[in-house]
């Protein structure tokens, strides 16, 4: 048969793949081409293979930096999840409410990540901050910039303030996939409350629980400006994370190779912990 | 197994205008199948739903028993619904689902097991006993739907909301069989809302026509087919229904207020020929085979008259465009959209 060829429909591919290109490809492969290299000036560097990748790897800070990040991201998910689902359920299904309550959600989502370091920064403070004033009056020693507890409790609230939202608002639209005859029907059944939960709108969630943790996994993985803002990493490096151990290197040392190996490692984790959370959310229920 | 009594009840939805349920008053029998007939919007889904206990009268009451249960919720009422889509736990298997009403209301595993058999039996799904949810396939699911709602004891009431619409034609008679044999069985009160004339006829024991949120008319299917009360279930009822010619009183035992008089006759109420002057006279419009009689076409014929168009059903031994005499062998006398019970002449 003959068949006519055109292939001028590839040049509509074309911006994407520019765009995709200089976003993400060239990005990245400069990355990769710099953690190999010992960089001194931009003249002067030698190849040096994986031992970036080897000292990083073996790097105490590292090690530590990474092991606070799990801890952060594994106690982020296990509060703002069953939170929002919470919340979520809390929400009437319409009326004049719904729409408030749902706005109200949104309004954290909509604040720029540094303002959110800065209100906390304020709110937490022992000597002016509301939150941290009335703390204090109320018996608690509370000192953020000093006591690492004090510390990782601000920053988990202010991730919590932050992004809770987001799982009840994914968590409510899910919800609102469930037709009222089978809360009708359960009613009947005389289920309980926990029995609806888990049997008619857990199964719905599903997907959009997966979305929730994927998409908070992956952003509380990427932390940096809040805790940035709020308390700089410390007291010491209680609350350095990936990103910003990443950034001293980087900006701070200038020590470009080490940096882009960090980097590379960093990537690859990240993609890992969501691979194995989609594996093991999808895995057991075909 | 509860008689529901239904007095003065009235339901309006804040922001309508009009009752959804206009005042009615009847009384469902202990052990009744009972079918709400009607179009879509005429009522019948807000009816179930104050029966159900999911809605509130805007005035009169429900009373399972002389009992009122104006305010108590459906699952203290006792009832059981059956949904037009399969309402199920998806996540648990055929037998999970069927056991979760009973294990809700703790009952012994023996008298679950029981239930639990009786019920796979009567509806023949032994074999999906451990399958999921999803593995079925709709009418399956829509099976074991109406297994679940029938599996408890003592209901005082069955709900059904047009149970079959997602059924296959063929498997749709199986289906209602089953559900007449059990409510016999456990003497149970049905109420089964449907759209479908054949399967509200069919199914009860008696039927209440709904429109535009008034009770036409509650009767057996052999009265609302012969007698119907109003024009609306005349021409709702039958295939085709009810013809009407406009008619203006003789001699009645009535006075005459004025209003519209018609008479109605169903297609199989009337003749047709060709020779003597009958009561109507028009052209053959068209002609529509349904079948035959010793070896006789009969089907409907479509008579445009000056009063109309008239269905007839019958013999088909006359062509489209032929001149023909109707000749009505029964009828009925309608004023005001209403059937009049004393007889006139009209």
């Amino acid at each position: 048969m003959f068949k006519i060829k055109d292939n001028r429909a590839w040049l509509g591919v074309l911006p994407v793949v520019l765009i995709v290109s200089f976003s993400g490809v060239v990005p990245l492969m400069a990355v990769i081409n710099y953690s190999v290299q010992d960089i001194l000036d931009f003249n002067t560097r030698f190849f040096v293979g994986f031992q970036w990748y080897q000292e990083t790897l073996q790097d105490p800070r590292f090690i530590e930096a990474f092991l606070r990040q799990v801890a952060f991201s594994l106690s982020v998910l296990l509060i703002e999840v069953p939170l929002g689902i919470l919340i979520a359920r809390g929400i009437p299904r319409d009326g004049w409410l719904t729409s408030v309550l749902l706005i109200l959600l949104a309004i954290p989502l909509l604040i720029p990540w540094n303002v959110v370091g800065t209100i906390w920064q304020l709110f937490a403070r022992s000597d002016i901050g509301l939150l941290g004033v009335t703390l204090n009056q109320m018996g608690f020693s509370f000192n953020y910039t000093v006591n690492p507890v004090d510390a990782w409790l601000t920053v988990l609230a202010m991730d919590v303030w932050h992004w809770t939202s987001l799982v009840a608002l994914l968590t409510f639209a899910g919800l609102s996939s469930v037709p009222n005859a089978y809360y009708q029907a359960a009613k009947l059944d005389g289920a309980s409350d926990w029995q609806v939960f888990r049997y008619i709108q857990l199964p719905r969630l599903r997907s959009v629980l997966i979305i929730a943790v994927l998409l908070r996994l992956i952003d509380s993985f990427m932390i940096y400006t809040e805790t940035f803002v709020l308390t700089g990493g410390g007291p010491g490096n209680t609350t350095t994370f990936l990103s910003q151990h990443l950034a001293t290197i980087a900006v701070g040392q200038f020590d470009l190779g080490p940096a882009a190996a960090f980097s590379v490692i960093y990537f690859l984790f990240t993609l890992l912990f969501c691979w194995i959370f989609y594996a093991s959310i999808t895995a057991n229920h075909d | 197994m509860t008689s529901i009594q239904i007095e003065e009840l009235q339901f309006q939805y804040p922001s309508a205008n009009d009752p959804a349920l206009k005042t009615t008053s009847f009384k469902i029998e202990n052990g009744e199948a009972f079918a709400l007939l009607g179009a879509s919007g005429a009522g019948k889904t807000t009816l179930l739903n104050l029966l159900s206990g999911l809605l509130e009268p805007t005035s009169g009451s429900v009373k399972f028993d002389n009992e009122t249960v104006n305010r108590v919720s459906g699952g203290d009422r006792n009832i059981a619904q059956v949904f037009q889509f399969p309402v199920l736990y998806e996540a648990l298997t055929v037998q999970e689902n069927l056991e979760f009403p009973l294990k809700a209301r703790k009952f012994n595993s023996a008298f679950i097991n029981e239930r639990i058999k009786n019920i796979m039996n009567h509806f023949e799904m032994e074999n999906l006993r451990n399958r999921r949810i999803g593995e079925l396939s709709l009418f399956q699911k829509q099976l074991v739907s109406i297994g679940k709602s029938l599996v408890r004891p003592n209901l005082s009431a069955v709900l059904l909301d047009e149970p079959l619409t997602a059924v296959e034609p063929r498997m749709k008679w199986k289906l209602r069989n089953t559900l007449r044999q059990i409510q016999k069985e456990e003497e149970l009160t049905m109420i089964y809302v449907t759209h479908d004339q054949t399967e509200a006829l069919t199914f009860a024991n008696r039927v209440a026509v709904m429109d535009q949120g008034h009770i036409l008319q509650i009767a057996t299917p052999d009265t609302i087919y012969r007698q119907p009360d109003h024009k609306f279930v005349g021409s709702f009822i039958g295939n085709p229904g009810m013809n009407f010619v406009s008619a203006t009183f003789i001699r009645s035992t009535t006075p005459d207020t004025g209003g519209t008089k018609e008479i109605g006759f169903r297609p199989e109420w009337a003749v047709l020929n060709s020779g003597q002057p009958g009561d109507l006279s028009g052209q053959v419009k068209t002609t529509h085979l349904t079948g035959t009689t010793l070896g006789e076409p009969i089907g409907i014929t479509w008579v445009s008259t000056n009063a109309g168009e008239i269905a007839i059903k019958g013999v088909l031994n006359h062509h489209p465009k032929e001149q023909v005499e109707i000749h009505l062998k029964q009828y009925l006398t309608f004023h005001n959209n209403k059937r009049l019970v004393a007889n006139s002449d009209v």
